[in-house]
C-alpha cells in the first residue's frame, strides 16, 4: 500500500475527519474518474479473480498482496479500520467481494468496490449511495444536490453531518442522499478538492450546495524542484501563476504573460517589436557580470524551451534558498518552474481556444512639423535647408506606423485511460507588427504521454517541437550612423521636409547632418530574418522499488536550431556603398540531460517524513557559423548567393562545451502536523570554473509552524490560516561563458602586400581560482487566512548578499589586457514582498481581487578596493558621451552618472569655464566639485565645468513593482480588470538626447519650439547651437514609473443547457483590450523599455535607457474558448 | 526478480551517463602555454603588434587622426563634430578625452603582443641564435614604435618591457621618466640595426632599414643630431641594398594600389580594402572628406583656408594633397560652393583602392616613413652638425626633382634649393619643406612639438590656424583619469590638466 497523492489525502482530511488517514497512490481526479465510470460501464471487480494463500499476517499485508496481484487500490483510514489485525486467508480465484466478505466478517467494517478503487470504512460511515442503500433506514433521509459556482456537478464530493463520522459522497449528477441523519437540527459539512468547504443546515429533508473554488489551493499540490509537497506543507517561499492568468490576453511567450502576476517577480519588455525578448528578474539582479535571468525548469527539464501559455498547467516561481537550493549553482537568481498539461483519464476532450488582436502603437512624439522645422534650421544653419527640396514635407511617423495583428489558435487533444494518458496540442501565434514589415511567428506541437506499464512501473514522453520566424527590422540599433539608421530613430530624426521619395522615384536622403536613409526606406529594403526550430524530447520512468520508496529517471534532449539572414540592399546607402551586403549566420545548441532521484515516504505515529537524494547530469554543445560577402549583380537573392558576391567576407565559427555533473537530496519532516522542517542541499561540479574550483555545495534549512493547527487556535474562527515560515541557505550562479578562467591568445589578423595574414596577442590571463558567484538568502514569511479563506495574506522579507561576485575587473590597461575575470565584491538585494488575495462578493455575484506588491533593494557592498567603476550605455553614432554609469560601493547597479543640468545660461550670467556652451542660451551644469594640487577631489566648486563634476543622477530601479487583478462574474458573465506598475525608476532616454539637444542636424520634437532666445528666457531647453556636444547629464532623466491597464477582457460563456444542446462542452466569447490605458509622465514613446540589455553583463548594468525602441502596442481582442 | 531486472537497467541508464570529470577542452581558442613551438609561432604574435596598429583605435583612426588635428596645418571642418575632436584641435582637451581612452589601451596591447613575442622567441629551445635574434630584434623594433608615440605624446608613461602574466602586480607601478623610455627605444632599434635583415618581404614589417630610420627620427626628436645624421645617412648610403628609392610620381606615392610595390616605402601600416574586422577598419577617407557630395565625406579633419594659401599651387605636390572640385548629386562642383567651402586633403580619398562607397576601409598604405622623410632628415639633422652644404642640398634637390614631374610633365616648380643659405634659413627652409612633401601624413606635430615651434604657428596673424590658449604644457596630453583612477600612483598629472 503505498502513499497517495497528497490531494487525495487532502481530501479526506477535508471530510472531517479527525485523524489522517493512510491511503492508496491513486490522483484524486483519477478517483473521481473511477467513480464516474464504476457507474457506466461493467467493472473490473466483477471479473478479476484473486487468489492468497497467507498464513498468520496482518490484514494489511492481505490487502498489500491484493494489490501487488490484482488492479485494485485500498483507502482506508488507517485509525478507524485494525490492518493490523492477523489473520489467515486461503482463496482460490474469487471474486474481491467474497475475498473481503470473508475478510472483513467479523468487523464493524463496510467497504465499497468501486470499478478498482476499494473504500473501506467503519460501519457507521457510508462511504456513497450503494452503501447507504444496504443500510437500514434509522432516521431522516436528507437529499440533495452540490454544484460548482458554475452549475457543474460536482462528482465525489463529501456530505459528513456536522459532529458525526456519518456522511456520504456524491455521485455523477452530484447528488447525494443521507440516510441516517439523526432527528432534530444537523449541520452538514460539504466539501470538495479544489472548493472551500460549506456547513448548511438541511431543510425539509433536501439541500442543494453550490461550492466556491478554494483560490488559495492550500490543498493542492504545489511542484517544487524534484517533487511536489502540499501548498500548506510548504516552508519556503513559492508563488504559483495558474493557467487562466497566463492565458488571459495572447502573449509571445509565457514570461511576458507572467508580468504582474507574482509577488518577487520583475518582468520587462525589452522592445515592443513581435519576438523580441523580456527581462526577468526574481528578487532583484543578484550578479553584475554573470546572468541573473532565473533558471526555467520544463516538466523537469532544467534549461529547456519554454513552451507556449497555453500548454502551461502551472507556474511555480521558487523565490527563497530553501525553495531554489535544489538547484545549487544555478538557483541564486530564483527557478520558475513549469508543468505543462498532461492527459487525464476519461474520454477525449477536444479543446479550440481562438482569438484575434487588432494592435496599434502606444504612443507617437510630438515632433515639429515642416514649417517649425524650417524656422529652426533656418536659426541655427542658415543656408542648410535647400529650398528646393523642400516639398509638401512628410509625417514620419505616418508612414511607418501601420495597425498590427495577432492571431492566436490552439486546438488539444486530450484522455486516456487507466494505463495510457494522453495530451496533444497545436499552436499558432502569428503576429503582424504595428510597424511595416515587421512580423513573428511561431507554430508548435507539443506531446505528452504518461503509460503505466505495471502497477510499479510507469513512464512516458514529452515531446515539442517548435518553429518560430521573426521578420525583424532595424530598431534599437547599437549605431544608427550614416548606414545604420534605425526605422524608429530615422523616424523621429528625419526632416519632416522631405519626400519619402525623390523626383527620380529613389529614396529621399536626409540632407541635412550626415547622409541617412529615410525610416520607409529602411523598414521596407532591408532584411532581416531569424528562424529558430527547436526540438524537446524527454523520456522519464519511475518505478516503485519498495512501498515507501520509489525512483525516476528522466533522460532528455533539446535542439535548437537557428539562423539568421541579413541582407542590406543598394536601395541603402550602406549597401549602395558596397554594393549590396548579405550575411547568413547559424548556430546549433544541444543540451543533454539525465536526472536520476529516489524518493523515499514514510509516515509514523506524528512524523511525517519524504526525503529524496539524486544524481544528474547536463551537458550542452554550442556551435555557430557565418558567412558574408558584398558585392553582389542583383538584390533578389539576399543572402542565398553569398558565392555570386565579389568581395567575400571574414567567415566564422566556434564552438563551446559545458558540462554540469550534481549530487543533491532533501528532507521533509513534519511532526505533529504542525512543524515543519526542510533540508536541502546540492554538490555541483561544473565545467565553467577554473582548475582549484570545480566543485561546490549549496545547502539551505527551513521551518514552518503551522500555527492554525495549534489546539489554541480551534476557537479562533477569524483565522482559516496562518502558518509562520523562516528560511536559509546558499545558492550558486555559475552563468558565465565557458573557457573564461583560461589564458588565451586572441586571433588578429594583419596586412601584408595586401594579403591578410594570420597573427595572434596576448587577450586573456588566467584565473585558476575563478568560481561560483554565492548567494546567500535569509527569508522569513506568513501565511495568513482570515474569514474563511476570504482574505489570504502572503508576505515575506528577504535579504539576499551575493558574494564572490563574478567581475571582470578593470586591469591597468599599460598590463595590455583590459580586464580579468575575478571573483570579488559582494552585492545585496533585500525587499518585502506580499500578495493579498481577497473574495469580495462571492454570491451569483462574485468579485475576487489579487493584489502583489513587491518592493526590491539593490545595494553594491564591495567592490575591487572599493574603487568605482564607469561604464557607458550610448548609441555608437552619438560620439562624444563618456560615462553614463557608475557601479559605486552602497549604490545600485545601474546607477546613472553624469552632469547635473541646471537650466540655461542668460544674458549677463557668468559663464563656467570647460568644453560646454560658453553663450547665452547655453545648456548650464552645475559646478560641483574640483581637484586640489595634489589632483584630489576636494568635493567643492572651482569655479569650471569638467568630468569631476560628474555625480550620480538616478537609478534605474524602481521603488516597487505591483500587479493588481480584478475578477467578476455573474451569471455567463465574466470581467477581468488587470492592472501592473512600476514606480520610481528612471529612464535615461538618448532618443529624447538626440532630438533635444538641439544641434541643427536632425528633426526635434516640440520642446524645440521653447527653445531659448533673447525674447525667450524663461526656459530650461537651450538656445539651438551647432557646436554643442552630447553630454550625459541629468536633462535626459525622466521618471519612469507607470501604471497601465494590462489586460481588461469581457467574457460570455454559454449556459449548460445551451452547450448540451449543441453537443458543446463549453462555449465562452470574449472581448478584451491589453494596455488601452497608460499613466506615466515619461515622454518617450513609451515607459516599459530597455536598451542594449541583451547578454549577461549588460542585463544588469544596463537598465532604464531608451533609444530608437519598437514602442509596445495596444490591442484589442476578440475571443472563443470551445471545448467538445 | 523482476524488480531486480528493471533495477539494474535503471542503474545502467544511471551509469552511463555518470561523469565528473570536468576538464575544459577548448576547440578553436589559443592556449599561450605551449603555444610557442616554431619560429613562425613567434612570427605569428609579432604580427599580432602590425594587426593592432592596423586598427581602428590607432593608426584607422583614433590615433592618426589625433596626430594631424593637434598640427596646424589640419582643422575642424564641420564643427558639429564629436567635441573630443574638437578639444585635441582646440588644445582644450582634458583626461578624460575619448580619443585618448581608445588608442591609450591600443598602445599598450601592441607592446604586451611584442613583449609576448620577445618571452616567445627566448622560450624556444634549439633555435638558431642569429634567427632568434632577428625575432627579438623585429618584436622589438614594434614596441620600440607603440612607445615612441607614447612618449611623444604624454611624457612620463608606465613602461613594461617584459611579458605579462600577472596583471595585478602592476597595479601600483609609476611613471618611467621619457628619458629612460626614449633610452629603452634607442637600445630596441639599435638592436635592430643589429640584428634585423636589411630587408623583410613586406614593408609592413621592421627592418634594418625602417629600425635605422626609425632611430635617425628618434635621435632628431632628442636633438642629438649627430646619430640623427648619421643614422639618416646610413640609410641613404645603404638605399640600394635597402631597396629604397623615391617614386617617379609624386602622385603615385598615394595611389593604393601602387604602394605595395613603391620603393619609397620604408615602414608602412597596410590596410587591405573592404576588410573590417576587430582590426583593419581604416576611417581616415571618410573624416578627411567632403560632406554632402558624392564622396559622403564627414568633414572632421580638414585645413584651414590658410593652409591652403600657404602651399605654392604652382607645386605639383598642392595638386596631389589637395582636393579642390569634386561631384555633389553627379556634377563637378568648386570648393567654394562646399559647406565647408575649403580644399580639403587629397592623399586619402583620389586612389583608395577598394574601399566602401565614402573611401572607408581602404587599400591605403599609411607611410610612417618613407625614402623622402630620410632625405629631409639626414638634411636637417646634417645642417645642425655642419650647416648647410652640397650634400645636404642635394638631398632636398632629390626630393624637390621628383616634386617637378607632374604626371611626366617637368614643372618649373619647386626650383633647386638656393645655394648659400644660413644654417638658420636652410632650417627653417627644410621644416617648410617637410610641411609641403610630408603634408597630412601625421608628421606635422611632432616637427612642431620637437622645435617648440607651438607659439610660433599657433598664434599670431600668420598662423593658418590660430589657437591664443596654447601653452607649452599642450605639448603633452593628459594621461587618461581612469587610468590614474585605477593606479595612483601615476600622479601627478602632466601638468596643466
Amino acid at each position: 500500500m503505498k502513499k497517495a497523492s497528497k490531494l487525495l489525502e487532502a481530501l479526506i482530511y477535508c471530510s472531517c475527519f479527525s485523524k489522517k488517514f493512510l491511503i492508496m497512490k491513486i490522483t484524486v481526479l483519477l478517483l473521481f474518474f473511477g467513480v464516474a465510470q464504476a457507474f457506466g460501464e461493467k467493472s473490473y471487480s466483477q471479473t478479476a479473480r484473486i487468489s492468497l494463500d497467507l498464513y498468520d499476517v496482518t490484514v494489511e499485508k492481505v490487502l498489500d498482496d491484493i494489490e501487488s496481484q490484482s488492479e485494485f487500490y485500498f483507502l482506508f483510514n488507517q485509525k478507524l479500520v485494525d490492518v493490523n489485525r492477523k489473520v489467515n486467508i486461503e482463496v482460490k480465484n474469487e471474486k474481491i467481494n467474497d475475498i473481503l466478505t470473508d475478510l472483513f466478517a467479523d468487523e464493524e467494517v463496510n467497504f465499497l468496490v468501486v470499478n478498482r478503487q476499494i473504500l473501506i470504512s467503519p460501519k457507521d460511515i457510508n462511504v456513497a449511495e450503494k452503501t447507504t442503500k444496504t443500510v437500514a433506514t434509522q432516521g431522516n433521509v436528507v437529499t440533495g444536490k452540490v454544484t460548482s459556482v458554475n452549475g457543474e456537478p460536482l462528482i465525489g464530493a463529501t456530505v459528513v453531518i456536522k459532529g458525526t463520522t456519518i456522511g456520504t459522497a456524491t455521485d455523477v449528477n452530484g447528488n447525494f442522499s443521507l440516510s441516517e441523519v439523526p432527528s432534530g437540527e444537523v449541520v452538514l459539512t460539504i466539501s470538495y478538492i479544489g472548493y472551500l468547504s460549506r456547513e448548511v443546515v438541511p431543510v425539509g429533508g433536501t439541500v442543494n450546495v453550490t461550492l466556491d473554488e478554494d483560490i488559495v489551493g492550500l490543498e493542492q499540490v504545489v511542484v517544487t524542484g524534484y517533487g511536489g509537497v502540499k501548498k500548506s506543507d510548504i516552508t519556503g517561499s513559492v508563488a504559483s501563476v495558474s493557467a487562466e492568468d497566463i492565458t488571459a490576453y495572447p502573449s509571445i511567450g509565457m514570461v511576458e504573460s507572467l508580468q504582474g502576476r507574482a509577488s518577487g517577480v520583475q518582468v520587462m519588455a525589452n522592445n515592443g517589436e513581435p519576438g523580441s525578448s523580456f527581462k526577468v528578474r526574481i528578487r532583484g539582479a543578484t550578479s553584475i557580470n554573470s546572468s541573473s535571468d532565473p533558471l526555467y525548469v520544463v516538466d523537469g527539464f532544467p534549461g529547456a524551451t519554454l513552451p507556449p501559455p497555453e500548454d502551461i498547467k502551472s507556474i511555480e516561481v521558487l523565490k527563497d534558498a530553501s525553495a531554489t537550493a535544489i538547484y545549487g549553482s544555478r538557483g541564486a537568481n530564483g527557478v520558475i518552474l513549469v508543468t505543462t498539461k498532461r492527459g487525464k483519464t476519461g474520454k477525449t476532450q477536444i479543446e479550440l481556444n481562438a482569438s484575434y488582436s487588432v494592435q496599434n502603437e502606444i504612443n507617437r512624439l510630438a515632433l515639429l512639423n515642416k514649417d517649425q522645422f524650417t524656422d529652426y534650421i533656418n536659426e541655427v544653419d542658415p543656408g542648410a535647408l535647400d529650398g528646393a527640396l523642400i516639398g509638401p514635407g512628410t509625417d514620419w511617423q505616418e508612414e511607418i506606423f501601420q495597425p498590427g495583428q495577432i492571431q492566436n489558435y490552439q486546438l488539444s487533444f486530450s484522455g486516456g485511460n487507466d494505463d495510457i494518458k494522453y495530451y496533444v496540442s497545436g499552436i499558432l501565434f502569428d503576429q503582424k507588427g504595428v510597424i511595416t514589415n515587421s512580423k513573428y511567428k511561431r507554430f508548435s506541437v507539443t506531446s505528452n504521454l504518461d503509460i503505466k506499464a505495471t502497477e510499479k512501473l510507469r513512464f512516458g514522453a514529452n515531446i515539442f517541437a517548435r518553429r518560430s520566424i521573426r521578420d525583424g527590422i532595424r530598431t534599437q540599433e547599437g549605431s544608427s550612423g550614416s548606414y545604420s539608421t534605425g526605422v524608429i530613430s530615422g523616424a523621429l530624426t528625419a526632416e519632416p521636409t522631405l519626400p519619402v521619395y525623390d523626383d527620380d522615384g529613389n529614396y529621399a536622403i536626409s540632407w541635412i547632418g550626415d547622409p541617412n536613409d529615410n525610416p520607409v526606406a529602411v523598414a521596407n529594403e532591408l532584411a532581416n530574418e531569424d528562424v529558430q526550430d527547436r526540438l524537446q524530447a524527454n523520456f522519464f520512468g519511475e518505478y516503485d522499488i519498495f512501498r515507501d520508496l520509489k525512483f525516476r529517471i528522466n533522460v532528455g534532449t533539446s535542439i535548437n536550431n537557428s539562423r539568421n539572414g541579413y541582407y542590406q540592399p543598394t536601395t541603402l546607402l550602406g549597401g549602395a556603398n558596397v554594393g549590396g551586403q548579405g550575411s547568413i549566420s547559424a548556430g546549433k545548441y544541444t543540451a543533454i540531460i539525465n536526472e536520476n532521484y529516489f524518493t523515499y515516504t514514510k509516515a509514523f505515529g506524528n512524523h511525517d517524513i519524504t526525503a529524496m537524494a539524486g544524481y544528474s547530469y547536463q551537458s550542452t554543445n554550442s556551435e555557430y557559423w557565418t558567412a558574408a560577402g558584398q558585392t553582389f549583380l542583383t538584390d533578389a537573392f539576399l543572402w542565398w548567393d553569398l558565392d555570386g558576391s565579389s568581395n567575400y567576407m571574414q567567415p566564422n565559427s566556434g564552438i563551446t562545451k559545458t558540462k554540469l555533473s550534481s549530487f543533491y537530496g532533501r528532507i521533509n519532516y513534519k511532526l505533529f502536523d504542525r512543524f515543519l522542517i526542510t533540508g536541502t542541499a546540492r554538490y555541483d561540479g561544473s565545467s565553467r570554473f577554473a582548475k582549484n574550483n570545480k566543485w561546490a555545495f549549496f545547502p539551505s534549512g527551513a521551518v514552518a509552524w503551522n500555527v492554525i493547527k495549534e489546539s489554541f487556535m480551534d476557537n479562533a474562527d477569524l483565522f482559516s490560516q496562518l502558518k509562520l515560515r523562516a528560511s536559509y541557505g546558499i545558492t550558486g550562479n555559475q552563468a558565465i561563458a565557458p573557457y573564461q578562467s583560461l589564458a588565451r591568445f586572441g586571433t588578429v589578423h594583419t596586412i601584408q602586400n595586401s594579403e591578410v595574414v594570420n597573427a595572434v596577442r596576448p587577450t586573456t590571463v588566467a584565473n585558476d581560482n575563478l568560481t561560483w558567484e554565492s548567494t546567500a538568502q535569509t527569508d522569513i514569511g506568513f501565511d495568513l487566512g482570515l474569514f474563511g479563506h476570504r482574505l489570504i495574506l502572503v508576505a515575506d522579507y528577504y535579504s539576499k548578499i551575493t558574494s564572490d561576485l563574478l567581475f571582470n575587473m578593470p586591469l591597468p590597461e599599460y598590463s595590455g589586457y583590459s580586464s580579468m575575470l575575478k571573483n570579488i565584491g559582494s552585492l545585496k538585494n533585500s525587499g518585502v514582498e506580499f500578495t493579498l488575495t481577497t473574495v469580495n462578493f462571492n454570491g451569483e455575484f462574485r468579485w475576487t481581487t489579487d493584489l502583489n506588491f513587491s518592493v526590491n533593494k539593490n545595494e553594491i557592498l564591495e567592490l575591487p578596493d572599493g574603487n568605482d567603476i564607469f561604464y557607458r550605455v550610448m548609441p555608437g553614432h552619438m560620439v562624444g558621451i563618456n560615462t553614463t554609469n557608475v557601479l559605486r560601493e552602497g549604490e545600485s547597479v545601474g546607477a546613472f552618472y553624469g552632469y547635473v543640468y541646471d537650466g540655461v545660461y542668460q544674458e549677463g550670467e557668468t559663464i563656467l569655464p570647460g568644453n560646454f556652451d560658453q553663450f547665452a542660451g547655453g545648456e548650464k551644469y552645475k559646478d560641483i566639485n574640483g581637484r586640489d594640487a595634489e589632483g584630489n577631489l576636494t568635493g567643492e566648486p572651482d569655479g569650471q565645468i569638467n568630468g569631476d563634476d560628474r555625480t550620480i543622477i538616478g537609478n534605474p530601479h524602481p521603488d516597487f513593482i505591483w500587479g493588481f487583478n480584478n475578477d467578476f462574474s455573474y451569471k455567463g458573465f465574466d470581467l477581468n480588470i488587470f492592472f501592473v506598475g512600476s514606480q520610481g525608476n528612471d529612464l535615461y532616454s538618448f532618443t529624447l538626447m538626440e532630438l533635444e539637444t538641439l544641434r541643427g542636424i536632425m528633426n526635434s520634437t516640440t520642446e524645440a519650439l521653447r527653445r531659448w532666445s533673447p525674447t525667450n528666457t524663461d526656459t530650461d531647453v537651450p538656445a539651438a547651437s551647432l557646436a554643442r556636444g552630447y553630454h550625459a547629464s541629468s536633462r535626459w532623466l525622466f521618471d519612469g514609473s507607470y501604471v497601465r491597464l494590462r489586460n481588461i477582457s469581457l467574457g460570455y460563456s454559454l449556459s449548460k443547457s445551451v452547450c448540451n444542446t449543441l453537443h458543446l462542452g463549453n462555449v465562452r466569447f470574449y472581448v478584451s483590450g491589453q494596455n488601452i490605458l497608460t499613466f506615466t509622465k515619461y515622454r518617450g514613446f513609451d515607459p516599459e523599455v530597455n536598451y542594449r540589455t541583451d547578454g549577461s553583463s549588460a542585463g544588469n548594468l544596463n537598465l532604464g535607457f531608451d533609444f530608437g525602441s519598437y514602442p509596445n502596442a495596444k490591442s484589442y481582442t476578440l475571443g472563443l474558448n470551445l471545448t467538445f | 526478480m523482476k524488480k531486480l531486472k528493471i533495477f539494474s537497467i535503471l542503474f545502467i541508464v544511471f551509469g552511463m551517463f555518470a561523469c565528473t570529470d570536468l576538464e575544459e577542452e577548448p576547440i578553436g581558442l589559443l592556449a599561450p602555454e605551449g603555444f610557442f613551438k616554431t619560429d613562425k609561432d613567434v612570427e605569428a604574435a609579432i604580427f599580432g603588434a602590425y594587426g593592432r596598429m592596423a586598427y581602428n583605435y590607432y593608426w584607422g583612426r583614433k590615433m592618426s587622426l589625433t596626430i594631424m588635428l593637434l598640427s596646424d596645418i589640419v582643422d575642424i571642418g564641420n564643427p558639429a563634430t564629436p567635441s573630443r575632436r574638437v578639444q585635441i584641435n582646440e588644445f582644450t582637451s582634458d583626461a578624460y578625452n575619448g580619443m585618448v581612452s581608445a588608442f591609450w589601451p591600443t598602445s599598450y596591447s601592441i607592446i604586451s603582443a611584442a613583449n609576448a613575442a620577445i618571452a616567445g622567441a627566448e622560450s624556444i629551445g634549439g633555435l638558431d641564435e642569429t634567427r632568434r635574434d632577428e625575432l627579438i630584434a623585429e618584436a622589438r623594433f614594434a614596441r620600440a614604435f607603440a612607445y615612441y608615440n607614447l612618449v611623444r605624446l604624454f611624457g612620463d608613461i608606465p613602461h613594461i618591457i617584459e611579458a605579462v602574466t600577472d596583471p595585478e602586480a602592476l597595479g601600483d607601478i609609476s611613471k618611467t621618466p621619457a628619458a629612460e623610455v626614449y633610452a629603452q627605444i634607442i637600445a630596441d632599434l639599435e638592436f635592430g640595426k643589429q640584428h634585423l635583415p636589411m630587408t623583410q618581404n613586406a614593408r609592413s614589417r621592421g627592418s634594418r632599414g625602417s629600425a635605422v630610420t626609425m632611430l635617425a627620427d628618434v635621435q632628431l626628436t632628442l636633438g642629438n643630431f649627430s646619430e640623427a645624421y648619421n643614422n639618416a645617412k646610413w640609410v641613404i648610403d645603404n638605399a640600394g641594398e635597402l631597396d629604397y628609392a623615391l617614386e617617379a610620381d609624386y602622385q603615385d606615392v598615394f595611389n593604393a594600389l601602387k604602394q605595395d610595390a613603391s620603393k619609397e616605402a620604408i615602414f608602412v601600416i597596410d590596410f587591405k580594402g573592404l576588410i573590417r574586422g576587430t582590426e583593419g577598419d581604416d576611417l581616415i577617407g571618410p573624416v578627411t572628406g567632403v560632406i554632402s557630395s558624392d564622396m559622403q565625406g564627414w568633414d572632421v579633419a580638414v585645413p584651414s583656408l590658410k593652409t591652403y594659401e600657404s602651399f605654392d599651387t604652382n607645386d605639383y605636390r598642392t595638386s596631389v594633397a589637395f582636393v579642390t572640385e569634386t561631384p555633389v548629386g553627379g556634377v563637378m562642383t568648386p570648393y567654394t560652393e562646399w559647406k565647408y567651402a575649403r580644399p580639403h586633403i587629397a592623399k586619402y580619398t583620389r586612389f583608395p583602392g577598394n574601399a566602401q562607397g565614402n573611401n572607408r576601409q581602404t587599400d591605403i598604405n599609411y607611410y610612417i616613413y618613407r625614402y623622402a622623410d630620410v632625405l629631409l632628415m639626414a638634411a636637417e639633422a646634417g645642417n645642425e652638425v655642419s650647416g648647410p652644404n652640397a650634400e645636404l642640398e642635394g638631398y632636398i634637390n632629390q626630393v624637390r626633382l621628383r616634386a617637378r614631374n607632374a604626371a611626366g610633365v617637368m614643372n618649373t616648380i619647386p626650383l633647386d634649393v638656393a645655394s648659400g643659405m644660413s644654417k638658420d634659413d636652410f632650417r627653417d627652409m627644410v621644416l617648410e619643406e617637410r610641411k609641403v612633401e610630408l603634408s597630412f601624413e601625421m608628421k606635422r606635430w611632432w616637427d612642431i612639438k620637437r622645435r617648440n615651434l607651438g607659439d610660433e604657428v599657433f598664434k599670431g596673424p600668420n598662423s593658418y590656424e590660430p589657437h591664443d590658449n596654447f601653452n607649452d604644457n599642450h605639448y603633452l596630453l593628459a594621461l587618461p583619469q581612469d587610468e590614474i583612477d585605477r593606479n595612483q600612483n601615476l600622479l601627478p598629472q602632466n601638468p596643466g590638466y
